[in-house]
C-alpha cells in the first residue's frame, strides 16, 4: 500500500491552509485596511496628521493658511497662519487638535474625506496619501483687516469686541472678526511643548477675555436697544402696527416692582407719544418695553425663533456658532432657575435681562430686513479644490427661513435709516449705512455692550452687519464708526 | 500498479538543477540586499554600511551552502535553498530595521552620550543565528550519507533515526516537558515555553517539533499495516481497536497537557495537527482523522470551561471580538469581561490611592499584563491596514508600534512595509517549500522517508498557518515562532536543519536509480512496496 495519495491529501490540504491566509490578508489588507486606519484605538492617525501637508486656505486671491516642511521628522509639517491675528475667528488652529473651520473641515484638509480618496483611489491602492485640499472662504480681507484694527482701537482695555458681515442676499460671511484675538502661529505644530503650553495659557484666557473663543461667531452678549429692532418686526406682525402707529413713549413703571423704565432722554419723540418710527429713531425704551409686554416673553421668544434663537446656527457643517436667546426661563450660575417676570418682559424688550446674542445672530436679524424678511444661511466656505483644481465642494446658497413679511423689512429699512437721519445716530450721516443703535449695560462694573446693527449701502442694499464693542459711552459713537469704517472697505469696488 | 512517484520518474527522469539552483540564490539574495540598501536609504538617508557586513556575510554563507549542497547532493530540490535563504535574508532586513541600536540617529546620539531606551530587537544576534544555522544546514548535508549506503560503516543518513524511534520520541517528550521544569523553565509573555542555561534562552519546542516527526514516522511506518486493515466498522466509519487507538489518546491527553501547563493553544494545536496528518497518511483513514479532531475540539471545549484555563478563554474571545480588551481589558473568572479600555468608563488603571485597581492588578498576575489583552492583536492589524495594497516601502512605516514586532508580528511588520503584495509573496515562498517537501515525499522510495518528509513538510505549513493565521485575526493568537522569519535562535537552527533534511531526501529521491546490471543470470529483485 502506497502513501502517494494521502500525501498528495496532506499536500492539497496544506495548500489550502495557505489559500485561507492569502485570503485573510487580502480582506484585512484590502477591503479592511480603511477601517483599521481610522479605528479610534489607531493612534497612528494621530500622529500621522504632522507627516502630510494640509491643504490651505485663502479667501480673495490671498493665502491665509499653509503647510510647510520643517525639514525634522515630528512634525514634518508645520502650520503657517498669514495675518494669524485677523483671521484666527474663521481659521481657527490647529496642533493636531483643532478649532473653527481647521477642526469643521479637518477631513478635507487633511485629505481623508471620501470626496478626496474617492477621486484618488488609485493613490491609496498604490499606498500614496492623497494630498488635502484647498479651501477658498467668503471673507473680504481687505473689510476683515479693517475690521480687526477698528475693533482694536474701539474696545476699552481688557474688553472684546466682535463684528460680522453678511451678503444679505447669499449668506455668504464677509467678514467675522474678533478682538481681542490670538496668533494660531504660536501653538502650530511647529513650535512643539511651547506651543502646547501657549495654548493651555490661551484656553485659561484672564478675566472674561477667553482669545480661543471668538467674539463674532462663538460669544454672546446683551443686545440691547439694537435688539429693538427684532422687537418692531414682531410688533408690526404680531400686534398689526406699522411705521407711522402711534405709541406711548411716555415714563413706563415696572408692573411687578413698580420701578420707571427710563428712557435716555425724555425730550423729542420720547417725550409722550410718537409714531412707532419716531420711538425706534430715538430708541425710546418705554414704547418698546410697552411692546414686550402686549406681545408677551412667550411670543417674543418664540416670535425670535425663526431669526434663529434659541438654536443653534451651523455656519459650515460641524460648525456651529453659539446659541443666542430670549429665555422664558432662565437658569443662572447658581443654577437656580427663574421664570422671566413681566419687569424680566419689558426689559427683554430692550435687549436687556437675560437677552443675549451673537454679533452674527444680530447681523441675521438685519439680513431679514435687508433681504425682504428672508435670511439665507450663512457660510464661510466659497469652495474647496483638490490639489489638481478640480472642485470638489461648491457652496450652495441656502434660504434659511422667512423671518418677517416683505412689507415688515421694508419699513424697518426706513425705519433704520431714520436712525441715522433724525435719531441716535446722526453722527453717521453721510457714511452710507443705516442701522440701529445699542448700548447695554452689562451690570457688576462691567463696561457696556455697544451696538451698531444695520445694512450698507442705504439704497438698495445688499450687505447686513453687526459690531460689538465693549467699553464706556454708547453704540453711536463707539460702535457706529467701526460699522462704517468696515463696511466703506466691502463696498469699495 | 507503479506508484505516482514511479510514474513521475519513469517520464520524467530527475536532472541535476544546480543552475537553476544558483540562480535563484543569486536571486534571494539581490532580494535580500536590496531590502537592506532600502532599510538605509529611507531610515537614515544613505546606504548602510550593514549591506556590506549584514549582507555581505550572508552572500557568503549562502554560496557556502550552496557549494555544499551541489557537492554531497547534486540532484537536490533546486528550490529549497533560495527560498530559506530568501526568507532569512528578508527577516534579517526587517530584524535590523526594527534594531533601532543601528541606525544612524541613535548612534549619534550613543556618541553624543545620550541616554537611549533599549529596543528588544537585535540584529547582531540574528546575524550570529543565520550564520549557526546555516552552519548546520551545510553540517547536515555534508553528513548525512545517501540511503542506499545505510549499511556502509559509520555513516549517518535520514533513515538512520528509523532505528532510535522511540529513544528519539523520549528525547521529544523530555524536551517539551523542559520549560515546565522549575529553574530553568519561565514564562514569558503568559506562554512557557522557554528554558534558560546561563546566557542562553533556548525554546526547545521547536526542536522537538522535528524529534516529534522522526518519532511519528518510525512509530506510524510499523503499525501502519495493521492500523489500517484491522478494525471493526460500524456503518461508514471504521474504528480502530483498542490497542491501536491507544497511542492516539496518549497523544491527545500529551498535548491537552501542553496545552494546561504551558497555556499554549497553538503548540497544542501545532503537534496535534502534526500527529493526525501522519496517521492518515500512514493508514489512509479519514475516520481516524474524524475522530482525532472531534477529540482535539472536546478538549479544548473543556478547557474553556475550565476556571484556571482563563488564558484560553481569553484569547479564543479576544479573537472573536478584540474591542473591548483593547488596553488591559480582561476576562474574569467571573465571566466578564473588565474593561480598563479608554474608551469606557470604568477606565481606572489606579484607583484613588494609587494603587492598581482589582481589574487591572488582575489581569497584570492572572493573564500576562501587556500581552493577555488584545492591543497587541489590534496592532498588529492597524499595522496591516496601514500597509494597505502595496506597503508603505521598507524603513517607512512604523512597525516599531506593535509589541514584539521583530518575532511572533513580525508577519504584521512585513504586512505594513511590504503591504499586501509583499505578504502573498512571502506566503507563495513558504507554500513553495511546503509543496517541494511534499514532492519529495512523493518522489521518496521509502515509507519511513515519505512520512519523514511529508511530516516536516506538513510540520511547517501548520506552524505558518497557526502564527500567521494568528496575527491576522483567522484564528486565535497564539505566541509560535514564524519560521526563518523571527528574532530567535531555536527556531532558525531547526529551521535550517528542516531544510537540510529536505535537501538530502530530495537528492536522495530524485537521483537516477542505480543502474541494473544487465547481465544479471537469474537474480530478479523483490520490491516490498
Amino acid at each position: 500500500m502506497n502513501m502517494d495519495k494521502p500525501i498528495r491529501r496532506v499536500a492539497i490540504f496544506a495548500l489550502l491552509l495557505f489559500f485561507g491566509l492569502m485570503a485573510q490578508v487580502n480582506y484585512v489588507q484590502g477591503s479592511q485596511a480603511e477601517d483599521l486606519r481610522t479605528d479610534a484605538r489607531n493612534s497612528r492617525q494621530y500622529s500621522d496628521v504632522f507627516n502630510n501637508p494640509r491643504g490651505q486656505i485663502s479667501t480673495g486671491g490671498v493665502v491665509l493658511v499653509s503647510s510647510t516642511p520643517t525639514n525634522k521628522d515630528n512634525p514634518k509639517y508645520g502650520r503657517t497662519y498669514k495675518e494669524g491675528p485677523v483671521f484666527a475667528p474663521v481659521t481657527g488652529y490647529f496642533n493636531g487638535n483643532a478649532s473653527q473651520l481647521e477642526r469643521a473641515y479637518n477631513s478635507l484638509l487633511s485629505g481623508k474625506d471620501k470626496r478626496v480618496t474617492r477621486q484618488h483611489w488609485f493613490d491609496a491602492f498604490i499606498g500614496k496619501k492623497p494630498d488635502g485640499a484647498n479651501l477658498e472662504l467668503t471673507i473680504d480681507p481687505r473689510a476683515q483687516r479693517t475690521a480687526y484694527e477698528a475693533l482694536k482701537n474701539q474696545t476699552s482695555a481688557g474688553r472684546r469686541g466682535g463684528a460680522v458681515v453678511l451678503d444679505a442676499k447669499t449668506g455668504a460671511l464677509k467678514v467675522a472678526a474678533s478682538w481681542p484675538s490670538f496668533d494660531p502661529n504660536e501653538v502650530a505644530p511647529q513650535t512643539g511643548t511651547k506651543g502646547v503650553k501657549r495654548l493651555e495659557e490661551l484656553d485659561q484666557g484672564k478675566g472674561v477675555i477667553k482669545p480661543l473663543i471668538d467674539n463674532a461667531l462663538s460669544q454672546t452678549f446683551p443686545p440691547g436697544s439694537s435688539f429693538k429692532a427684532l422687537v418692531a418686526a414682531l410688533g408690526m406682525e404680531k400686534l398689526g402696527l406699522d411705521e407711522s402707529s402711534s405709541v406711548n413713549t411716555g415714563p413706563l413703571l415696572l408692573p411687578e416692582s413698580n420701578r420707571p423704565l427710563p428712557n435716555s432722554h425724555d425730550s423729542g419723540q420720547c417725550a409722550g407719544t410718537a409714531p412707532l418710527k419716531g420711538a425706534f429713531a430715538e430708541s425710546c425704551n418705554t414704547s418698546f418695553g410697552r411692546l414686550a409686554l402686549d406681545l408677551g416673553i412667550q411670543q417674543l421668544s418664540e416670535g425670535s425663533e425663526p431669526y434663529g434663537f434659541g438654536k443653534r446656527v451651523f455656519v459650515e457643517p460641524d460648525f456651529p456658532a453659539a446659541v443666542s436667546d430670549i429665555p422664558v426661563s432662565f437658569t443662572g450660575a447658581d443654577g437656580k432657575t427663574v421664570q422671566t417676570g413681566r419687569d424680566g418682559t419689558a426689559r427683554s424688550g430692550i435687549g436687556q435681562e437675560n437677552v443675549r446674542s451673537t454679533p452674527l445672530q444680530m447681523a441675521m436679524v438685519a439680513a431679514a430686513i435687508v433681504n425682504d424678511g428672508k435670511i439665507m444661511n450663512p457660510y464661510l466656505v466659497q469652495r474647496a479644490r483638490a490639489k489638481d483644481q478640480s472642485v470638489l465642494y461648491n457652496a450652495d446658497p441656502k434660504e434659511y427661513g422667512q423671518a418677517m413679511k416683505a412689507d415688515t423689512a421694508e419699513q424697518l429699512r426706513g425705519m433704520m435709516r431714520a436712525v441715522i437721519e433724525v435719531g441716535t445716530a446722526k453722527n453717521l450721516q453721510g457714511r452710507n449705512i443705516a442701522g440701529k443703535t445699542g448700548t447695554a449695560e452689562q451690570g457688576g462694573g462691567n463696561p457696556n455692550a455697544r451696538w451698531f446693527v444695520g445694512f450698507a449701502p442705504v439704497e438698495n442694499p445688499r450687505y447686513a452687519f453687526a459690531v460689538m464693542t465693549e467699553g464706556p459711552n454708547d453704540g453711536a459713537t463707539n460702535a457706529g464708526p467701526v460699522a462704517a469704517a468696515i463696511m466703506a472697505q466691502v463696498l469699495k469696488k | 500498479m507503479p506508484s505516482l512517484g514511479e510514474q513521475i520518474r519513469a517520464h520524467l527522469p530527475y536532472q541535476r538543477r544546480n543552475a537553476a539552483s544558483l540562480a535563484l540564490l543569486v536571486f534571494a539574495m539581490v532580494l535580500t540586499l536590496s531590502a537592506f540598501a532600502e532599510v538605509g536609504l529611507a531610515r537614515d538617508g544613505k546606504i548602510p554600511t550593514a549591506l556590506f557586513g549584514y549582507g555581505g556575510a550572508l552572500v557568503v554563507l549562502a554560496m557556502a551552502a550552496y557549494f555544499v549542497q551541489a557537492k554531497f547532493t547534486p540532484y537536490a530540490d533546486p528550490l529549497l535553498l533560495p527560498l530559506a535563504v530568501a526568507l532569512n535574508g528578508l527577516g534579517l532586513a526587517m530584524i535590523y530595521r526594527l534594531d533601532l541600536d543601528t541606525s544612524h540617529d541613535r548612534r549619534v546620539a550613543a556618541a553624543a552620550g545620550k541616554k537611549l531606551l533599549p529596543d528588544a530587537a537585535d540584529a547582531p544576534s540574528q546575524l550570529m543565528w543565520t550564520f549557526v544555522g546555516i552552519v548546520l544546514f551545510v553540517a547536515a548535508v555534508a553528513i548525512m550519507r545517501d540511503t542506499d549506503k545505510t549499511d556502509a560503516p559509520l555513516s549517518f543518513t535520514p533513515k538512520t533515526a528509523q532505528r532510535y524511534t522511540y529513544l528519539i520520541g523520549l528525547t521529544a517528550i523530555i524536551l517539551l516537558m523542559l520549560p515546565i521544569v522549575p529553574g530553568i523553565g519561565r514564562e514569558v509573555n503568559g506562554a512557557r515555553v522557554w528554558i534558560f542555561i546561563g546566557p542562553f534562552s533556548v525554546q526547545p519546542g521547536e526542536f522537538a517539533k522535528l524529534l516529534l516527526v522522526v518519532f511519528f514516522a518510525g512509530y506510524l511506518v510499523n503499525k501502519r499495516q495493521a492500523m489500517s486493515l484491522i478494525g471493526k466498522k460500524i456503518g461508514p466509519v471504521s474504528l480502530p481497536r483498542g490497542r491501536d487507538l491507544g497511542p492516539i489518546l496518549v497523544i491527545w491527553f500529551f498535548c491537552l497537557g501542553v496545552l494546561f501547563m504551558q497555556k499554549d493553544l497553538g503548540t497544542a494545536l501545532l503537534y496535534f495537527g502534526l500527529f493526525i496528518s501522519m496517521l492518515y497518511i500512514a493508514t489512509q483513514r479519514v475516520s481516524w482523522v474524524m475522530i482525532g479532531v472531534g477529540l482535539l475540539a472536546a478538549g479544548v471545549f473543556i478547557a474553556t470551561l475550565l476556571p484556571f484555563m482563563g488564558h484560553v478563554n481569553q484569547r479564543i474571545d479576544i479573537w472573536q471580538n478584540p474591542k473591548p480588551y483593547f488596553d488591559g481589558g480582561c476576562l474574569m473568572e467571573s465571566g466578564k469581561v473588565v474593561p480598563v479600555n479608554p474608551d469606557t468608563e470604568i477606565y481606572k488603571k489606579w484607583d484613588a490611592k494609587g494603587d492598581p485597581s482589582p481589574g487591572f492588578s488582575a489581569c497584570v498576575s492572572e493573564l500576562g499584563g501587556e500581552y493577555s489583552d488584545s492591543a497587541q492583536l489590534m496592532k498588529g492589524l492597524f499595522s496591516l491596514g496601514q500597509g494597505g495594497v502595496l506597503g508603505t516601502g521598507l524603513g517607512q512605516g512604523e512597525p516599531w508600534r506593535t509589541p514584539l514586532s521583530f518575532s511572533d508580528f513580525i508577519f504584521d511588520s512585513m504586512g505594513e512595509e511590504l503591504g499586501l503584495t509583499g505578504l502573498m509573496a512571502l506566503l507563495l515562498m513558504y507554500a513553495l517549500i511546503v509543496q517541494r517537501g511534499m514532492k519529495t515525499a512523493v518522489a521518496a522510495r521509502d515509507p519511513f522517508l515519505k512520512l519523514f518528509a511529508g511530516g516536516v513538510s506538513f510540520v511547517l505549513a501548520l506552524q505558518v498557518f497557526v502564527i500567521v493565521g494568528g496575527v491576522t485575526k483567522l484564528i486565535p493568537l497564539t505566541g509560535l515562532t514564524t519560521p526563518f522569519l523571527s528574532q530567535g535562535g531555536s527556531s532558525l537552527m531547526a529551521n535550517w536543519i528542516l531544510i537540510a533534511i529536505l535537501v538530502r531526501m530530495s537528492h536522495d529521491a530524485r537521483k537516477p536509480a542505480p543502474q541494473a546490471i544487465q547481465d544479471e543470470g537469474m537474480t530478479q529483485i523483490v520490491s516490498t512496496r
